[in-house]
């Protein structure tokens, strides 16, 4: 009987505290949340560490699937093609990832236009990183060096198609370089290569290799975002060494196109209350994540943006990758 | 090492909801292990999302024990069935089936139990004593040194290829080949998918797995059920090994035990390789090679002990650096980074209390798989009186659910059950599947490290001698291929005559080599 009251004290705390919080979303109850990836990966980690506010702010509950394979792929051509545009159910869309698997494979057949943006909620900046006793302190070093020996620096990726690929060769085109690009199967083994010394740099991404640069074991170089962040306010940004490449990794959610119009809206005004809630921008600084929201027409004009611009990339360096 | 964590972690782990957690783990966990068609890959990734409510530290050390203890679950079924309940059991099926058909189940299952917990306690001693030394080792091995590693694997198919080398050769091309399905990995272009997007990540090894070796056994089962023939149906001999077998078996259990720490450690290797390296290093320490294959114990032991070997060693580089040795550390990995706790150097010194109430709880996990493991095994050796006629269709139903809920895939069904299909004609044609397990799962490493190496090495092949480790390996291979050949017993003998001046009898080989 003594465990009997708190329960029922904590059930009405809960029923009190979702009658307040209930803005009755209108599509329904609960909102399926399609992920292209694991459980436990990235994209997981932001599911987890959004939901509980968007539950308190949409006024539904959220279920995550996870439907593993082809970068996403799978999980986004299900949103596109064969999900019920009534609002109940969504995806983490991963850029470029969303936007690069139709970009190189035309087996892949769905596009952003059959989707419904709703807010990029995070982007994880990309980073030049190198080990700790590497020759190169700098990243002016580093491209002086890779300036005087075109093609044989090795610089690590996360994989053909993903942001540090394609950032890779953002830089190449900006800056004129050439570099021994070697692709990995994701950042942590990209990132390991260059703390063990397999390789000369990896381009990997700030939030996934800090607790290496803060344990002294990477050397970060340079960040691709638009200025300094204040937690290496020492390392400068590719802007300020003249290349003009900002880059990174983004994850925001997206719904199927053709929602209704106040679906969207209840949708992108949760996202907008969570975006300003404090407690969700410190939590999202204790996991590294960094919060870039673009809500609505903005994301849709980001990943339009995005598209363009590595679809003219893909074109331009095709028959080169492939030809190796 | 600051001492105070680890006390903070024994007291963490002995807290009655640990303890719990642990047992529950551990129960889940032999059954999920002893269910063919239901992986540990499987129930990681399903439970993973319920333990995101839990005290991180409480979290994994539920998933921790339910990883052990279906690395031993696995076995059951492969030593009762003849079908691994989990991939990793694959090995075990070599010698513990033709046990149990000998109506020594009981024996069989109990040098599993034993091998599975001193595979497992030297792992989690290892990881509670050496990890920030050994964690360091995993950054050594680079796409170099990985190929050379998986050459020195592949090298192994030879001497699961006994009777039939071409049998053998061909099963291990088929695995290689299969696993080039999927996007290249250096230049992104499909290979062999027939524009299905399904296909795009390759050939899913558990699927795979699951559909070559339960379905045709399933059939087999059919097949035979009017014949009324029954493996051994009852434990009456006494399982745990007595402590003469258990001296006899302990350098074995040690040397496999310590081969799945490091097979483990390395990110890449693929940890469900290990039980086949045991296995071959057993035979090749045997004084008597024939018994492999016909029920011998240390052909138990080995893959049993290292599987479970894998789970703490793979967890190794895990809590040292951050950096996932396996894809189910990744999954523990994964648990942590969604409890904000961000995965790095910092785990066993910051987090402390959290990575060293885990490391307690895999320690404690093995006692737990020890005392459980005894009482479930006798009721799992119940499944044998089930009738075969109902027994196969119960195997493929869980074959069904355990392969959709990988992936949430329909398409992975489908595809299992192809494997089944093309599993029950190898099988009939006499080829061994072990081999091509074994190209498939390290058919993409070999792959990938290849390509990899030599955009490093800017085209040039001499990268693999340029690394010491790499060398080693690939030496290593060159003799275990040579070893195969007629060639070294040839070369053996005539050093043997040269030295002794006189002619020695050919049986004295088999002994030293």
């Amino acid at each position: 009987m003594k465990a009997i009251k708190p329960l029922v004290f904590a059930m009405a705390a809960v029923a009190a505290m979702s009658g307040v919080a209930k803005a009755d979303y209108i599509a329904g109850e609960s909102v399926t949340v399609l992920q292209g990836f694991k459980a436990g990966g990235g994209s997981d980690a932001l599911a987890q560490l959004t939901q509980p506010y968007l539950t308190k702010y949409l006024g539904a509950d959220f279920v995550n699937q996870y439907i593993p394979g082809a970068t996403g792929a799978i999980a986004w051509t299900r949103l596109a093609k064969q999900t019920e545009p009534d609002g109940t159910t969504i995806s983490i869309t991963n850029t470029p990832m969303l936007m690069t698997n139709y970009i190189m494979n035309d087996a892949i057949t769905y596009s952003i236009s059959e989707l419904t943006p709703i807010a990029n909620i995070v982007t994880d900046p990309g980073i030049i990183v190198v080990a700790k006793d590497s020759p190169y302190k700098t990243a002016q070093e580093f491209l002086d060096a890779a300036r005087k020996n075109p093609g044989t620096i090795t610089v690590g990726n996360s994989g053909v198609g993903g942001d540090d690929f394609f950032s890779t060769i953002l830089i190449e085109r900006a800056a004129d370089l050439q570099f021994q690009k070697v692709p990995f199967q994701g950042d942590g083994p990209s990132w390991t290569a260059a703390m063990g010394g397999k390789i000369d740099a990896s381009f990997n991404n700030l939030g996934i290799t800090f607790p290496q640069i803060q344990a002294g074991n990477l050397r970060p170089l340079a960040i691709f975002a638009e200025e300094r962040v204040d937690m290496l306010p020492d390392v400068p940004t590719l802007k300020e060494l003249g290349i003009d490449v900002v880059a990174g990794s983004s994850r925001g959610y997206s719904a199927p196109a053709n929602i209704p119009e106040e679906a969207r809206a209840q949708l992108i005004e949760a996202m907008k209350k969570m975006a300003a809630d404090p407690d969700f921008q410190k939590d999202a600084a204790a996991r590294a994540l960094f919060i870039n929201f673009k809500a609505g027409s903005d994301y849709e004009q980001f990943l339009a943006e995005q598209e363009k611009t590595f679809g003219e990339v893909w074109e331009a360096v095709k028959d080169d990758v492939q030809a190796k | 090492m600051d001492q105070s964590v680890v006390l903070i972690g024994l007291a963490n782990v002995l807290s009655p909801m640990n303890l719990a957690v642990i047992a529950g783990g551990t129960l889940l966990g032999l059954f999920v292990g002893a269910m063919p068609g239901l992986s540990a890959t499987m129930a990681l990734a399903l439970l993973l999302p319920l333990t995101f409510s839990l005290d991180p530290a409480t979290g994994l050390s539920m998933l921790a024990s339910l990883y052990l203890a279906a690395m031993y679950g696995g076995s059951i079924a492969a030593i009762l069935l003849r079908t691994p309940g989990t991939p990793a059991a694959a090995a075990t099926i070599l010698d513990g089936s033709p046990m149990a058909a000998s109506g020594r189940a009981g024996r069989a299952l109990g040098i599993s139990l034993l091998a599975s917990f001193t595979g497992g306690l030297v792992s989690g001693i290892a990881l509670l004593t050496v990890a920030p030394l050994l964690g360091r080792i995993v950054l050594n091995f680079g796409p170099v040194e990985l190929f050379a590693l998986a050459v020195l694997g592949i090298t192994i198919i030879g001497s699961l290829s006994q009777g039939s080398a071409i049998r053998g050769l061909f099963a291990g091309t088929i695995g290689l080949l299969l696993g080039t399905v999927g996007m290249d990995p250096t230049t992104g272009t499909p290979r062999f998918t027939f524009d299905n997007i399904h296909l795009f990540s390759g050939i899913e090894f558990t699927v795979a797995l699951i559909g070559l070796f339960s379905v045709p056994q399933a059939i087999r089962l059919i097949e035979t059920s009017q014949v009324g023939q029954k493996l051994a149906s009852r434990v009456t001999d006494r399982m745990l090994p007595g402590l003469r077998d258990t001296l006899r078996l302990a350098p074995n259990m040690l040397r496999s035990g310590v081969i799945g720490v490091v097979v483990g450690l390395i990110p890449g290797a693929g940890g469900d390789t290990a039980s086949w390296f045991a296995y071959n290093e057993a035979r090749r320490f045997a004084k008597d090679k024939s018994r492999f294959g016909k029920g011998e114990p240390a052909g138990i032991a080995a893959p049993e002990a290292a599987n479970n070997a894998v789970v703490g060693g793979a967890l190794i580089p895990t809590l040292a650096l951050g950096i996932p040795g396996s894809s189910s550390a990744a999954i523990l990995l994964g648990a942590l980074m969604v409890h904000g706790i961000l995965p790095g150097p910092t785990l066993m010194t910051d987090h402390g209390d959290v990575t060293y109430t885990l490391i307690w709880a895999v320690i404690l996990a093995n006692l737990a798989l020890l005392l459980f493991g005894l009482f479930f095994t006798r009721i799992a050796v119940m499944v044998t009186r089930i009738p075969d006629g109902v027994l196969a269709p119960i195997i493929i139903v869980f074959c069904v659910v355990g392969t959709f809920a990988i992936n949430n895939s329909l398409f992975d069904v489908i595809f299992m059950l192809g494997f089944g299909l093309v599993g029950y004609l190898l099988d009939k044609c006499q080829v061994p599947l072990a081999p091509m397990v074994i190209g498939l799962i390290l058919g993409p490493v070999l792959d990938t490290s290849l390509h990899q190496s030599l955009l490093i090495g800017q085209g040039s092949w001499g990268i693999f001698l340029q690394s010491p480790i790499a060398t080693v390996l690939l030496l290593l291979a060159a003799v275990s291929i040579l070893q195969a050949t007629p060639l070294f017993p040839m070369l053996y003998r005539r050093i043997r005559k040269r030295r002794n001046g006189d002619g020695t009898d050919p049986t004295q080989m088999n002994k030293t080599d």
